[in-house]
């Protein structure tokens, strides 16, 4: 994909959280998305048309990250009130809630068959909740962590997560073992690549970092947005050919994965730039800022 | 029917109603069923369809199965014929599946052998086999040569198999691995292109390159490697052709060595073709018509591996000038001017303009010199030191002339043009040696050349010099430098420090490549005339000087300087324990499935919470027990418990002076779970651990103690009270503020709890000198308390018999509250979010009424598995308690076990012991019953 066909065209945008918007994703085909925020409220949009589905209430405080089943049918979200709420998307009602965490929770994921949620929290915890059953216990807690953590991935087999000692560490259920890298910057946000070999890790020091994973070398670095304070996430786009990542002034900002340079920059919103999600197949993004607008790009 | 007779008239015959056909078989069936219904089974009847007898008894003739209802054939039975076994003994025989099959069995097994018949016999395994046995037969036939069977070796099949056709549409060839080139090889070119990339992107060029890249190297991934596969080594060259084939590359390499021999080859490839050519073969072109050879070059005495040609012009003349000795300059002035003159033109010019002066100046007597007179021998040399003089600097201005394909085709550049690397030590060994042993002259020549251009190497830029602050490293560098751009000279001894390590070595030396590289690129942008200049002179001297790099000190900087680099991202790994559940919810195998559970950790906040819970009810124990206690010392105290209640309360502000706010959450902990005592404990009872559990109430106690002590005891008894209190509260401190997330966990601790508080209280009432027990089984911790009972019953002996029967009405109370508290179950788990602040009074109250609760159920349901763990702890807790209450009375109460259930119902009576009024009985009771509520 060449950088003309980077989606710098706004084609939506989507206006009604009050306040900021802390986190912006689409579902698995990328025919909807989902934003959450500050106002306490997840909202189901269809960026396409621009349309405003649902909206989720029941969180307490800020909602800080949700993830949606592959299937679509189950939510979970996560935020300042300590709790993952797992919800039904079609009824727009908690099925449960796990309260566990000690602290805010910074991400929440589902697993591959939405059996298991798995939380990144402030307390320096992961946490695996069981779906399944009707337990509100955590069936895994992964306390190795130094510091917050702040974003969680999760494979087949791995659960992965970014935190602010710096560490990037992979949890091997399979075999077992923990691997930490440590990038000697905190970690923001982690992001993976399609292809699942590397993971993509916005630092505290305004640096986008490309690790192998099965190595653990770095392979490239990504500089030039401004990444000092805010949660903000970064991914790469759906043919591994950029990566993108917002800044904290309000701009995209796209590098050629390979060589690192920055292939295209745009403002896109009036503030910082939370949260941005790349379409699984189209060249469509969309971006959440605190400037409380969810935006559609395309190319 | 006669009347129908009658009135109609019939022709023809009648069909005949099936049911009549059928009639015999019905009937049959009929009396069959009816004779099973009615006969006892040895009259019952086996008749056939036809309704025939045909089973009889073993004397009538047996199964219908022989002949006609006989046994035997048609001629009868025969007896067997005797034969005497004496004569011809049994063999004793081998054995095999055949000595058991009949003949048609036989028959049938010969077919079954499992083979692929030819058309699908990708591998020619089959067909090799069946090649075999044939040649096998034939050889049997016909004497041969060669003794033995034939060779595997000698017989493959001819015919091509539906699987090699299939791999060939494919794209397959002969000689090729059949592997998945797709799942490993995909990723590892990726990766590798990846890095690639990244390398190119460090080198800061352009994008496009990468961009083409990708697909190169992935393509480059996908051509299978050719590989040796038995298999098809085996095949191809065992073929009876295959003296008449070869591999396709060969072919195309000859190919283009000898286009003449082109039509011979189509020719023979149409009379191969018939006798059935592989697509993956072509034919020899060197099967019998040999092609002309060329033998290999010969190799010139004075041949010099000097991978460095200065362009084929100058190598020629290069070889053509010998070198000649050193001969004094003629005497005459004029001449040696005219003489060197005319060299240096000469060596300028080429020998053209030598003949052309020659010519030209053939009768001046001047120039006899160039037709072998006078000065001839300084002539010569002078023309030799010119041409070796104008060697470099032609050659190199040359270089910046000529057109790039010219342009100096070194061993080098042509390698790094088709993307070789640079042959190391080997190579430069065997030019060592070759130099040492060889030419002398060629190294007297690069000395003049050296010694003549001593400027140039004095102006070697400072970039070519990247380690200057380490002398012995950077000479390594410049010999490296030497056999990476020129061959030649290399000191016998490689150069390389004997005394580095090969990893050393290896990292050294892509340290060096990297800084050549650097070097050069800098070069090629400002002087690519002269790019090599520099390194040429460097090296020259650089392998001259033959130093021996070994004896200097290694110094590994860049060792250090790597490690610092690549600090960051740093890799560990350690062994990370995920819980079976989640494996099992991730659809994945526990890899620690069958393992025993680790260690326990550190303390979590499920500990703390234990010690939490812990706390709340041995400060009950305790203060039951000191009720005992006192009531055995002290003559009954009228308002005894009363007063218990008050101190407890007022313990309760004293002991939590320094966190105020703690005992609401701790009991709001405590509350929010006890309604699930039974229920979730099969779940959670595992996660207590005795040793933690034994910790937590040890702190607890030591705190709850010394304000119990201190408050109810300490002042009338005059008890020492330990001081570490602040100890305990820092601690609950986190349990109380978790206390609500974890509600659910606690509720397994209450189960343990329940029966912790019963040995509690026992243990307080003997704990004065009763040794701690250490055996398990909730039955000895009953057997144990009611000892305990015994043992405080006794001494307060002569309340016991009359106490004893309205115990026995307080046990049953407490059963039934007992069942009730089962009862309101499901209500009280709500009870979980009461509020934060009930009085102290109340809560302590609660307290208590679970206490008793819990204690009537553990006399239900004594058996929950934890009580082995909690009856440990405690009666650590208890020997600890022990050890602090040391300077209290004791009881030489000993334990026996065998006195277990009978006092069973004297649970209560020994707490209410003291109580030695009836109304103060009747008080307790109220209370009790309040607590219930």
């Amino acid at each position: 994909m060449s950088a003309s066909e980077l989606p710098r065209k706004e084609a939506n945008v989507l206006k009604g959280h009050e306040g900021a918007v802390l986190a912006a994703r689409f579902n698995g085909d990328g025919n909807y998305c989902l934003s959450c925020g500050k106002d306490r409220t997840i909202r189901l949009w269809n960026p396409h048309r621009g349309i405003h589905i649902k909206t989720y209430k029941a969180h307490g405080r800020e909602v800080r990250d949700v993830h949606v089943t592959p299937d679509n049918s189950k939510l979970c979200s996560c935020g300042g009130d300590r709790q993952i709420f797992y919800w039904d998307v079609a009824t727009g009602r908690v099925i449960r809630k796990f309260r566990g965490h000690d602290g805010e929770v910074n991400a929440v994921k589902f697993n591959e068959y939405a059996s298991v949620v798995v939380s990144a929290g402030y307390d320096r915890s992961l946490r695996a909740w069981d779906c399944r059953s009707h337990s509100t216990e955590p069936i895994q807690i992964i306390d190795t962590f130094l510091d917050t953590v702040m974003s969680v991935c999760l494979t087949k087999t791995e659960i992965i997560g970014g935190s602010v000692d710096g560490t990037v560490r992979t949890f091997d259920i399979r075999l077992g073992r923990e691997t930490s890298d440590d990038l000697g910057q905190p970690v923001n946000c982690i992001s993976m690549s399609n292809d699942g070999n590397c993971i993509l890790a916005s630092c505290l020091d305004s640096t986008l970092r490309l690790l192998d994973r099965s190595t653990g070398e770095l392979l490239q670095e990504y500089k030039g947005h401004t990444c000092k304070s805010f949660k903000m996430d970064c991914c790469l786009t759906n043919t591994d050919a950029h990566v993108t990542s917002g800044s904290e002034d309000g701009t995209i900002f796209f590098w050629d994965l390979v060589d690192a340079s920055v292939v295209s920059k745009f403002r896109a919103h009036a503030s910082v730039v939370t949260s941005v999600s790349y379409h699984p197949k189209d060249d469509c993004m969309i971006t959440s800022s605190v400037d409380g607008t969810v935006r559609v790009w395309k190319t | 029917m006669d009347s129908d007779e009658e009135d109609f008239l019939f022709f023809g015959t009648p069909i005949e109603r099936e049911e009549e056909i059928t009639n015999r078989r019905k009937k049959a069936a009929a009396e069959a069923s009816g004779q099973l219904r009615s006969a006892p089974p040895w009259k019952q009847e086996v008749l056939d369809e036809e309704g025939r007898r045909r089973f009889h008894g073993a004397f009538t003739g047996g199964f219908s199965a022989g002949y006609y209802n006989t046994v035997g054939s048609k001629e009868g039975w025969t007896p067997q014929s005797f034969t005497s076994s004496r004569k011809n003994r049994a063999e004793v025989k081998q054995q095999s599946i055949f000595s058991f099959l009949d003949e048609d069995e036989k028959v049938e097994m010969e077919g079954q052998f499992l083979g692929t018949s030819s058309k699908f016999d990708t591998f020619g395994f089959t067909a090799a086999e069946y090649a075999r046995k044939q040649a096998e037969t034939e050889q049997k036939q016909r004497p041969s040569a060669i003794p033995g069977p034939v060779p595997d070796e000698l017989v493959a099949p001819v015919t091509e198999s539906i699987g090699v056709k299939l791999l060939m549409k494919m794209g397959w060839r002969r000689g090729r691995s059949i592997k998945d080139s797709h799942a490993s090889s995909i990723y590892d070119a990726r990766r590798e292109a990846r890095k690639a990339f990244l390398a190119f992107a460090d080198d800061g060029k352009v994008s496009q390159l990468a961009d083409s890249e990708p697909v190169e190297s992935e393509l480059g991934s996908l051509i299978e490697q050719p590989v040796n596969d038995a298999v098809w080594s085996s095949q191809s060259t065992t073929d009876i052709y295959a003296s008449g084939y070869n591999f396709e590359e060969t072919y195309v390499q000859e190919d283009e060595e000898q286009p003449s021999s082109l039509h011979t080859d189509d020719k023979k490839k149409l009379v191969w073709k018939e006798q059935g050519v592989l697509p993956g073969f072509k034919v020899a072109t060197n099967s019998d018509y040999q092609p002309e050879r060329f033998n290999p070059p010969v190799i010139p005495k004075d041949f010099v591996p000097h991978h460095k040609f200065p362009g084929p012009l100058e190598t020629e003349k290069k070889l053509a000038i010998s070198p000649c000795p050193e001969v004094p300059p003629p005497d005459d002035n004029n001449l040696k001017i005219l003489i060197e003159g005319v060299a240096t033109l000469v060596a300028r010019c080429g020998r053209l303009f030598e003949d052309l002066s020659r010519e030209k100046n053939q009768s001046n007597p001047l120039f006899s010199f160039l037709s072998g007179g006078n000065g001839r021998e300084y002539y010569a040399r002078k023309l030799w030191e010119e041409h070796q003089k104008r060697d470099d600097q032609t050659k190199l201005s040359l270089d910046g002339k000529l057109s790039p394909s010219m342009k100096k085709m070194t061993a080098d550049s042509r390698g790094k043009l088709l993307g070789e690397k640079p042959l190391e030590r080997s190579s430069r060994d065997i030019s060592s040696t070759s130099v040492t042993s060889g030419v002398s002259v060629n190294l007297q020549h690069d000395l003049s050349n050296t010694f003549t251009k001593p400027e140039l190497f004095n102006a070697l830029p400072e970039v070519a010099k990247p380690f200057k602050d380490d002398p012995a490293k950077q000479e390594r560098f410049e010999r490296f430098l030497k056999e990476k751009y020129q061959g030649g000279l290399r000191s016998t001894d490689s150069g390389a420090a004997s005394n580095m390590s090969e990893a050393a070595r290896a990292r050294e030396r892509l340290d060096f490549e990297a800084a050549a590289e650097a070097i050069e690129k800098g070069k090629q942008g400002k002087e690519s005339n002269i790019s090599l200049q520099p390194f040429v002179e460097f090296s020259a001297t650089g392998g001259l000087k033959f130093t021996s790099g070994g004896s200097e000190q290694v110094k590994d900087t860049q060792a250090e300087d790597s490690t610092v680099k690549k600090i960051f991202p740093r890799r560990e790994e350690f062994q990370w324990r995920p819980s079976p559940i989640l494996c099992k919810r991730f659809d994945l195998i526990d890899p620690f499935m069958g393992k025993p559970p680790p260690a326990p950790r550190m303390r979590s906040k499920m500990d703390s919470l234990d010690s939490l819970i812990f706390m709340a009810d041995s400060v009950k124990a305790t203060k039951l027990g000191e009720d005992v206690t006192i009531n055995r010392d002290l003559p009954p105290s009228q308002n005894n418990s009363e007063k218990i209640t008050e101190k407890v309360a007022e313990q309760e502000v004293k002991v939590e002076v320094e966190n105020v706010e703690r005992p609401v959450d701790l009991y709001k902990a405590i509350f929010s779970d006890d309604s699930d005592d039974e229920v979730d404990s099969p779940n959670n009872n595992k996660v207590g651990d005795p040793e933690k559990k034994v910790e937590a109430a040890t702190t607890a106690l030591n705190r709850l103690i010394a304000g119990d002590f201190l408050e109810s005891l300490g002042k009338e008894l005059g008890l020492e009270v330990p001081p570490d209190v602040p100890l305990s509260t820092s601690k609950s401190m986190t349990p109380a503020q978790k206390a609500t997330p974890n509600a659910e966990a606690l509720t397994a601790k209450f189960e343990d709890t329940s029966s912790s508080t019963l040995n509690a209280l026992g243990a307080s009432s003997i704990n004065q000198g009763v040794p701690v027990s250490e055996d398990a089984s909730s039955e000895h911790t009953l057997t144990e308390i009611e000892l305990n009972l015994e043992n405080s019953l006794r001494n307060g002996s002569q309340q016991t018999k009359d106490v004893l029967s309205k115990d026995r009405d307080s046990k049953v109370d407490l059963e039934k509250m007992a069942q009730e508290d089962r009862k309101d179950k499901t209500s009280s788990r709500h009870r979980r979010n009461w509020s934060n602040s009930p009085s102290s009074e109340d809560e302590r109250s609660r307290k208590r009424s679970r206490r008793h609760r819990n204690r009537s159920s553990d006399s239900y349901s004594d058996s929950s598995p934890d009580s082995f763990s909690d009856h440990q702890g405690h009666n650590h807790s208890r020997s600890r308690r022990k050890k602090k209450s040391s300077s209290r009375e004791k009881s030489g109460g000993s334990r026996k076990h065998s006195k277990s259930h009978k006092y069973r119902s004297k649970d209560s009576p020994s707490r209410s012991s003291h109580y030695d009024t009836g109304k103060e009985r009747s008080q307790a009771k109220k209370e009790r019953r309040k607590w219930r509520d």
